[in-house]
């Protein structure tokens, strides 16, 4: 027993890395309907702005800081300056996914061209170990749960009570009408952007701590369960993937007590078709599907 | 021009096996073209990415067979990654091909065109055991990465441990490049085993021994692992992750024997570090027996040639037999350059080059003694032996 409250706290951790990371993909997908396959190398690069900072001195807070504003500034950049002109020249879903999967390439193959094939270590420390019960944490790996609590929380009260956040669910449920009623979608649509990056940057750091080391192609790497954690709550919805993330984190970790580890994905993946095929659209967006992003 | 293509990984998890195995073929090159080619021609390297998966390794040696510049006379790879999907197509295509694969199943080897100089995975695993055993071991964990390289030597060092009386819990088969493996780390420290067999891949490794440092109380048991975790990467990631000097003093990899003196050492060593240009931080490389091996490999296939006096691959491939096995009169050259010379004054010859003696077996797959070296960079002194005569006696 004490093992499986154990792989729960240990799923805990998993969870709060891919919730950063899938609430950040979803929150920009339900407002920009651009499913942007660079999100990991979005992540990645990010991880190297916090690699930066901490060469130059840097402890770890500064390090999330700049890992949050280098993931928001360059997703705001690759909307404004790649995405936005394929949209407007009519370039549609099958098309703008192409252009996300080139932009993942061309990020990758950047880093990786001026870098080489080298692990990289942030120097932040590996923090001290506290034993919760049958639990076991580092103080990193507390300070990244907490940072996910406080960044759902957070993403919690901006789309319920601000009007920004009304905004967001507006232009998510109907751009044409947002605009009409005088709301500015295109600001709206680069806050979702900044947003969603920092999310993005923030989750890359923590996976950077997690992992012990990150390479170039680190955040790419893992992007296939954030997708599907997004899937499994359903996509455009945060608290969706807040929960998918719970679930793919905690599912996967309890499943390697009870069949052999090398299966832990596969259990994870299980439940998420599981899921799909009770609720094809995901956890939450049947709840919410008239609503644009659930609030 | 004669073209090589060192056909392996160079993106991908295995990444680092494209630059390690070009480290060998590069400095090779340059000493057989310093020595006046092979038969008029000057000779070359280039690399196919086979990105470490057979589903993007099969176009691209498809490609590389109908593309390749120049004339292609030989091949460098493939890994455990893709040579069984791969090794059909270069079999067909008559190429000789030294692979960098461990995988059990090329045992028994039936085409003649497959030249396999470094021991087969589930020797390894023997004498992974036996080193254990020597160390006094009696309880071990083993956590190897799920792909097909990182399984083959499982099953003998289960069986050969076993054999030895010792005990080998648990057996944790690991799924590379997750996030973390914390829940897998605490089998092993509720298993308190005396040390952990281990392949992983660089990135896997890092987490799992990080974790696993975190985890347990009395710091990291010792590790021992193959030659995987020998490569740059894995020492850069893994040491990054638990410190260089507790790597240093708690892993040893067993790797087959690759002496680091002699003429033919030196003569390789030489063109390797001569190779900064093409070879980003040779030094790296100075005694990596997967460098070393292609090294020889290249060498042996130029020698082929000219006692073939034919560059045709289908012609000289037979020779690759009679220029490295031990035979009566043969006059024992380290260099390309003895080998010629030898060669062009109508004697015999038997190369033994950097990696040492290779004596093939009617399945061309040559397996000799191992050593234990600490997993560092350039561990140039082994600090145990583990003899062909022990692993053997495993492997009835």
């Amino acid at each position: 027993m004490s093992a499986v409250v154990a792989a729960i706290g240990f799923g805990l951790v998993t969870a709060a890395v891919l919730a950063l990371a899938a609430v950040g993909f979803t929150l920009q997908f339900g407002v920009t309907n651009i499913l942007n396959l660079a999100y990991g190398d979005v992540m990645t690069a990010s991880v190297f702005a916090a690699y930066g900072v901490t060469l130059l001195g840097g402890g770890l807070l500064l390090a999330l800081s700049a890992g949050a504003v280098g993931g928001a500034v360059l997703s705001l950049l690759l909307n404004r300056c790649l995405y936005m002109p394929f949209l407007r020249r009519g370039t549609e879903l099958f098309g703008m996914i192409i252009v996300t999967i080139s932009a993942a390439l061309i990020i990758q193959y950047a880093f990786l061209a001026a870098l080489g094939p080298i692990f990289f270590r942030l120097p932040v420390g590996e923090g001290n170990v506290v034993r919760l019960g049958a639990m076991t944490f580092t103080t990193n790996e507390l300070l990244i749960m907490g940072m996910a609590v406080v960044a759902m929380a957070g993403i919690h009260v901006v789309l319920r009570y601000t009007r920004i956040g009304k905004a967001m669910r507006a232009t998510a449920g109907d751009p044409a009408l947002a605009r009409s009623c005088g709301i500015p979608t295109g600001r709206v649509i680069d806050i979702a952007w900044l947003a969603s990056g920092a999310l993005c940057g923030l989750a890359g750091v923590s996976l950077a701590i997690t992992l012990a080391t990150f390479t170039a192609g680190t955040g790419s790497a893992f992007l296939v369960p954030i997708i599907a954690a997004a899937v499994l709550g359903g996509v455009g919805q945060p608290y969706g993937a807040m929960l998918g993330a719970l679930t793919v984190g905690i599912v996967s970790e309890v499943s390697a007590v009870y069949i052999s580890p090398q299966y832990k994905s596969v259990a994870a993946f299980t439940i998420l078709i599981l899921v799909l095929v009770i609720r094809p659209h995901g956890i939450f967006a049947e709840v919410s599907a008239s609503r644009g992003l659930a609030a | 021009m004669l073209t090589f293509q060192v056909a392996i990984a160079f993106t991908g998890t295995d990444a680092p096996f494209g630059p390690e195995t070009m480290a060998g073929c590069i400095p090779a090159a340059k000493l057989i073209n310093d020595g006046g080619g092979v038969l008029g021609h000057k000779v070359q390297c280039q690399s196919t990415n086979t990105q470490g998966d057979p589903a993007d390794a099969v176009p691209a040696i498809e490609k590389m067979l109908a593309t390749t510049p120049g004339y292609l006379v030989g091949v460098l790879g493939p890994s455990s990654d893709e040579a069984s999907a791969v090794m059909p197509l270069l079999e067909e295509a008559k190429i000789p091909t030294f692979p960098v694969t461990g995988q059990p199943e090329f045992d028994k080897n039936a085409s003649p065109y497959f030249w396999r100089t470094l021991p087969a995975d589930d020797t390894l695993g023997y004498a992974m055991a036996v080193w254990a055993k020597q160390k006094g071991y009696t309880s071990a964990a083993a956590v190897f990465g799920n792909s097909v390289g990182g399984q083959a030597q499982v099953p003998t060092l289960k069986q050969g441990f076993s054999e030895l009386g010792a005990t080998l819990n648990p057996v944790i088969p690991i799924a590379e490049g997750l996030g973390s493996y914390r829940t897998e780390v605490q089998q092993v420290v509720a298993a308190n085993p005396q040390a952990i067999f281990t392949e992983l891949d660089p990135q896997s490794g890092a987490t799992f021994y990080s974790e696993l440092q975190q985890q347990s109380t009395s710091g990291l048991p010792p590790i021992v692992g193959d030659q995987v975790i020998l490569e740059p990467a894995w020492l850069s990631a893994v040491g990054g992750a638990v410190g260089a000097s507790t790597l240093l003093n708690t892993c040893v990899a067993i790797q087959p024997y690759a002496p680091t003196q002699g003429a033919a050492y030196d003569a390789y060593n030489t063109a390797l570090l001569g190779s900064a240009g093409q070879v980003q931080k040779p030094d790296q490389y100075s005694t990596d027996p997967y460098a070393m091996d292609p090294y020889d490999s290249v060498i042996t296939m130029a020698l082929a040639m000219l006692e073939a006096r034919s560059t045709n691959p289908a012609t000289y491939n037979a020779h690759i037999l009679t220029v490295l096995q031990p035979a009566s009169g043969a006059v024992e050259v380290n260099t390309f350059a003895e080998g010629k010379a030898a060669l062009t004054a109508g004697k015999h010859i038997r190369y033994v080059g950097a990696i040492g003696p290779v004596d093939f077996n009617q399945y061309h797959n040559s397996t000799g003694s191992f050593d234990a070296v600490r997993c560092g960079p350039n561990q140039n002194t082994p600090v145990g032996t583990i003899s062909a005569a022990d692993v053997a006696a495993l492997n009835k």
